[in-house]
């Protein structure tokens, strides 16, 4: 485990997976839209919808921070084929649940969807991910890119 | 000699936030000699897990009351107010070690 090289956020993009200007209007929405791509390109099995659908239900994974939400949904290892990091860029917030406080809601623009299927090799790339919600210069560069390099870039 | 203590760090799945508490918790550890084992759980293994542990780290809202003292983490991963998490953590484990 630890002769695993350092990943980061960048090296699980997927370019598929880079969702911008999205319209969606709730986070059902939001998963059927990452999984109609994720479930095509193979990287997920037929069980990843229902799963984070009920898994968000339960454990919902929006983060409140000082000026905005982010949001990072996943679930169950075993539905996840090929490994990525979803980022989904929308055009108006979208309300997530919170993780700390499921009664409370917080507006989320960019959600990070991760399939992850072995956490523990990735507590860098984990980590490098929270450095970036918690840099509000980082999210507001992700909020406003206009293409796909521009993520790519911006979470290099 | 103070005693070692066992740490459950839950999260909702056990793989995605409890790995980065895991580490931070660690760390924390670390600084302040405190021997501990971490264990890392689903949060709906707690319960069942509680008998074998001191006190429980989560990131997720907790489903239920637990014997053992238990602490929400979120601090760690959104960077708000951290250092109230890590004290709460180091006085939890100042009353577990005296008791």
């Amino acid at each position: 485990m630890s002769d695993n090289t350092t990943l980061k956020v960048s090296d699980y993009l997927r370019e598929p997976l880079i969702l911008l200007n999205t319209n969606f209007n709730s986070t059902d929405e939001l998963f059927n839209g990452v999984n109609d791509i994720a479930f095509a390109e193979g990287f997920v099995t037929d069980q990843f919808l229902p799963k984070i659908k009920a898994r968000e239900a339960t454990f919902p994974t929006g983060l409140q921070l000082e000026d905005r939400g982010v949001a990072i949904p996943h679930t169950d290892a075993d539905t996840i084929n090929k490994e990525f990091v979803a980022v989904v860029v929308n055009q108006q917030p979208i309300s997530f649940k919170r993780m700390d406080d499921p009664d409370s809601t917080t507006p989320v623009k960019v959600a990070f969807v991760l399939g992850l299927n072995q956490p523990h090799a990735q507590l860098e790339m984990l980590q490098s991910l929270m450095g970036i919600i918690q840099d509000s210069s980082i999210l507001d560069k992700l909020e406003a890119a206009t293409d796909q390099k521009d993520i790519q870039q911006i979470l290099n | 000699m103070n005693k070692k203590i066992n740490v459950l760090v839950a999260c909702g799945a056990g793989i995605a936030t409890s790995t980065v508490v895991m580490k931070k918790v660690e760390d924390l550890f670390k600084e302040n000699n405190i021997e501990a084992n971490l264990i890392q759980i689903k949060i709906a293994e707690a319960a069942s897990k509680q008998d074998d542990a001191d006190m429980l780290i989560s990131t997720t809202v907790l489903p239920t009351q637990y014997k053992i003292p238990a602490i929400k983490a979120m601090g760690f991963l959104t960077g708000l107010g951290v250092d109230k998490v890590k004290a709460e953590i180091l006085d939890t484990v100042k009353q577990i070690q005296s008791a």
